[in-house]
């Protein structure tokens, strides 16, 4: 069977490398410590201690983790490329410690036929940074009628199928789409909202009733998510639940993973999700519309749980960027979306590691061991052999997030004017440096 | 004597198959003496099939039967007659046999319930075509050279097993005939239960090939299947890229088979529909002989020798 792995990434990388001196957190392989890194023509030669080669990159003090994924990512690309490009998205990503990003299908055209897909993973192989895969559409226009090919895609370069953005009405289409998958052999990844329940604009709660904003109540997701447990359970089809963002989702999630017996089930929340709430739309800018909407307190406690304990598997950024038209807007007239891959670690690691709630290492496996499962299956690690796909980051650096700093073409980051704390320095994809600060703060000595 | 109803081949043994086959073949090869002289058979057809009632007729005036048919246009069917009143009234009409076509499975079982004719199930739903099965059988064993010569050859069912009556008669009559039997469909033309039949499913008509198929029997595709609210097909092209029988099947010596009318280019490549390997001509040609057979057994004027 081919593999859908993008193949732009040259395994032979640019020579040797040894990152000396950082803490290397892997909780897939188990490190947790100082040690050196060596990388030879793309891939880990060795992790231990005192490495020589013929370069070096003093990381004293710095943290070395396995390149994060991110399984939802919008690039915009083709149809809206004055939102994003692929260089743009991919920069973006490497700027945030991404290695490996799946991009979702709503694009326009829609990624719905083979030849479209085809002709995106060209592109991606030309244009990305870092490891690109294709989610194609679960449905012809993401219309929610008909199948889309997608044995033929699959052969095309698809990785995987999605209803993200518009999530998919009919139960009865969503069954048959999943057995299709699975025959097809790739994973569903599905956007749980029900339109009949989704009918505002923001969480159906104490803001919107104070702001006087049409509210989608916590129902319109949770109707959707049981809906979509329950035929993952029934047909066997692998499927992945894309940005939850209530408790009681969160606990259907758990609840089928833990008691019912046949399903593939894994599911993420976003880091907007983790760390804001739905306070948020008092101040009724388009900027903080988003879909599913930000909600109370007591979800965004919940769901931090449920990533916590493993019920919700990874993060994923669900960037959205969107082009300043779209967003100074009204909260109701704006469209639904945030950036994410440049501020993820860093929101994540200020409001829920510093906050107490989630430890590092977990983190470092939500945004890295977790989802690199999903989509490599357990072929990335951070050990001898595998692919150099490393972030390494500085924890102690402070920076202030603004429109004007961030590489994606848009600028509708939820966190402009908050100050973080942990910057990604560098990120390597396949052993090349894809995103490098470390000349401004080290220098890389030959 | 109760007559001999032929309602389902599930539960049929090789010798039940086997006299039907020898009886159509010696019919087939002329010795057809009218046998069902001063018999009435009845063509009830609650669903619109040229082909098979055309068959039957065709069948059961060759070997002397008076013929009544209850599908043309203007009938008591037409007009929304219900199952059982039909039959009631075709059995005081005096019908030795009742060939029934009805939209809903286990039709011709409760037909029979309420007649002492024979009644022939030429497909109920998607329930039963055992004529249908037994015409296969026929053309299969002129192919390969006698009904005995059947055993251990390896037969891929491939297409919409999940609507299809066909599919539920030749999957136990080619067992019965010793024949092995794979399934090549996507699992949104099966049942849930895909394993229902404890068959293997494959996932093309390439693996069907590398399975060792000697006969591809393509199941019809109604375009249907592609739209309205259970979308379980994408396209042509995808489903005859994975599930149409195309020239290079063929070229190892496979035939393809298929019950009609074919979709070409959809099930079957078109270039390969009238192929020497391709048996569809031989299986409508063998309908006739064997319904006549089929009606001369249930009727009872050809005498049985399988024990009830
Ligand atoms: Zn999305």
């Amino acid at each position: 069977m081919t593999h859908h792995a993008p193949t732009n990434i040259p395994t032979n990388g640019p020579g040797e490398l040894v990152v000396r001196g950082a803490h290397v957190l892997d909780p897939s392989s188990g490190l947790d410590g100082v040690m050196d890194v060596r990388v030879l023509e793309g891939r880990i030669a060795e992790v231990g201690k005192d490495l020589k080669g013929t370069r070096t990159l003093e990381a004293d003090g710095l943290h070395l983790f396995p390149g994060f994924v991110d399984v939802h990512a919008h690039w915009r690309t083709p149809g809206r490329e004055d939102e994003e490009t692929i260089e743009t998205g991919s920069a973006a990503a490497a700027a945030g410690g991404f290695t490996s990003v799946v991009m979702m299908p709503n694009t326009d055209p829609v990624i719905d036929r083979p030849v479209v897909v085809s002709g995106l993973v060209r592109r991606i192989e030309r244009e990305s940074r870092v490891r690109a895969y294709v989610s194609a559409a679960l449905h012809e226009g993401l219309k929610g009628e008909r199948l889309t090919e997608m044995r033929l895609m699959r052969e095309a370069g698809a990785f995987c199928v999605s209803d993200d953005g518009l999530g998919t009405q009919s139960a009865g289409v969503l069954r048959n789409a999943m057995l299709y998958a699975k025959d097809a052999g790739m994973p569903v990844i599905l956007h749980c909202e029900d339109h009949t329940l989704a009918t505002g604009v923001v969480h159906d709660g104490v803001a919107a009733a104070l702001a006087g904003l049409p509210g989608s109540p916590g129902s319109a997701e949770d109707v959707a998510t049981a809906t979509a447990l329950v035929l993952a359970a029934e047909t066997g089809a692998k499927v992945h639940v894309t940005h939850v963002s209530t408790a009681l989702s969160a606990a259907l999630v758990g609840f089928f993973k833990g008691s019912v017996s046949g399903v593939d089930v894994t599911a993420d929340t976003t880091p907007h999700h983790l760390t804001l709430t739905d306070d948020l739309v008092r101040t009724l800018e388009g900027m903080y519309r988003v879909n599913p909407p930000l909600r109370p307190e007591a979800d965004k406690l919940s769901v931090g749980e449920a990533l916590r304990d493993g019920i919700l598997d990874f993060v994923a950024t669900d960037h959205a960027p969107h082009a300043s038209e779209e967003k100074d807007l009204p909260l109701e007239e704006a469209a639904p979306g945030f950036l994410g891959h440049e501020t993820a670690f860093s929101a994540l690691y200020t409001e829920m590691v510093l906050g107490g709630g989630l430890s590092l290492e977990r983190l470092v496996g939500a945004m890295a061991s977790a989802p690199g499962r999903w989509v490599d299956d357990g072929a990335r690690r951070l050990e001898s052999g595998a692919s150099a796909d490393l972030a390494l980051v500085d924890l102690s650096e402070e920076w202030t997030v603004r429109a004007e700093g961030l590489l994606s073409r848009s600028g509708n980051s939820p966190y402009i004017g908050r100050t973080l704390k942990g910057r990604i320095v560098a990120t390597m994809v396949g052993g090349e440096l894809v995103q490098d600060r470390t000349g401004a703060r080290f220098g890389l000595r030959a | 004597m109760r007559a001999k109803d032929l309602l389902t081949l599930e539960g049929a043994s090789r010798a039940d198959l086997r006299e039907v086959l020898d009886l159509a073949r010696d019919y087939a090869s002329g010795t057809l003496d009218r046998p069902l002289l001063g018999k009435t058979v009845c063509l009830s057809f609650f669903e619109a099939s040229t082909r098979t009632a055309v068959s039957f007729e065709l069948a059961a005036r060759r070997a002397g039967a008076d013929v009544i048919s209850l599908s043309e246009k203007g009938s008591s069917i037409q007009k929304g007659e219900g199952l059982v009143d039909t039959i009631v009234t075709l059995d005081s009409l005096g019908a030795d046999a009742i060939v029934l076509r009805h939209p809903a499975a286990g039709a011709a079982r409760i037909a029979a319930l309420h007649t002492d004719a024979a009644v022939i199930n030429a497909g109920d739903g998607r329930g039963q075509h055992p004529t249908q099965a037994l015409l296969d059988l026929h053309a299969l064993s002129g192919r390969f050279g006698g009904f005995e010569e059947l055993e251990g050859r390896k037969v891929a069912v491939v297409g919409d097993v999940l609507h299809s009556r066909v599919a539920r008669s030749i999957i136990p009559a080619f067992q019965a005939a010793g024949m092995q039997l794979a399934i090549v469909a996507p699992s949104t033309l099966l049942p849930l239960e895909a394993g229902a039949w404890g068959l293997p499913v494959l996932p093309s008509v390439d693996d069907a090939i590398d399975w060792g198929a000697d006969v591809l029997y393509a199941l019809r595709l109604q375009k249907e299947r592609m739209t309205g609210g259970s979308p379980r097909v994408p396209s042509v092209g995808e489903y005859a890229r994975y599930y149409g029988v195309a020239r290079r099947h063929l070229e190892d010596g496979a035939v393809v088979m298929h019950p009609g009318p074919v979709n070409r280019g959809v099930e079957v490549a078109g270039d390969v529909v009238l192929d020497p390997s391709s048996l569809i001509a031989d299986q409508v040609g063998s309908g006739v002989a064997v319904r006549s057979a089929v009606l001369a057994l249930a009727t009872g004027v050809a005498r049985s020798r399988v024990a009830a």
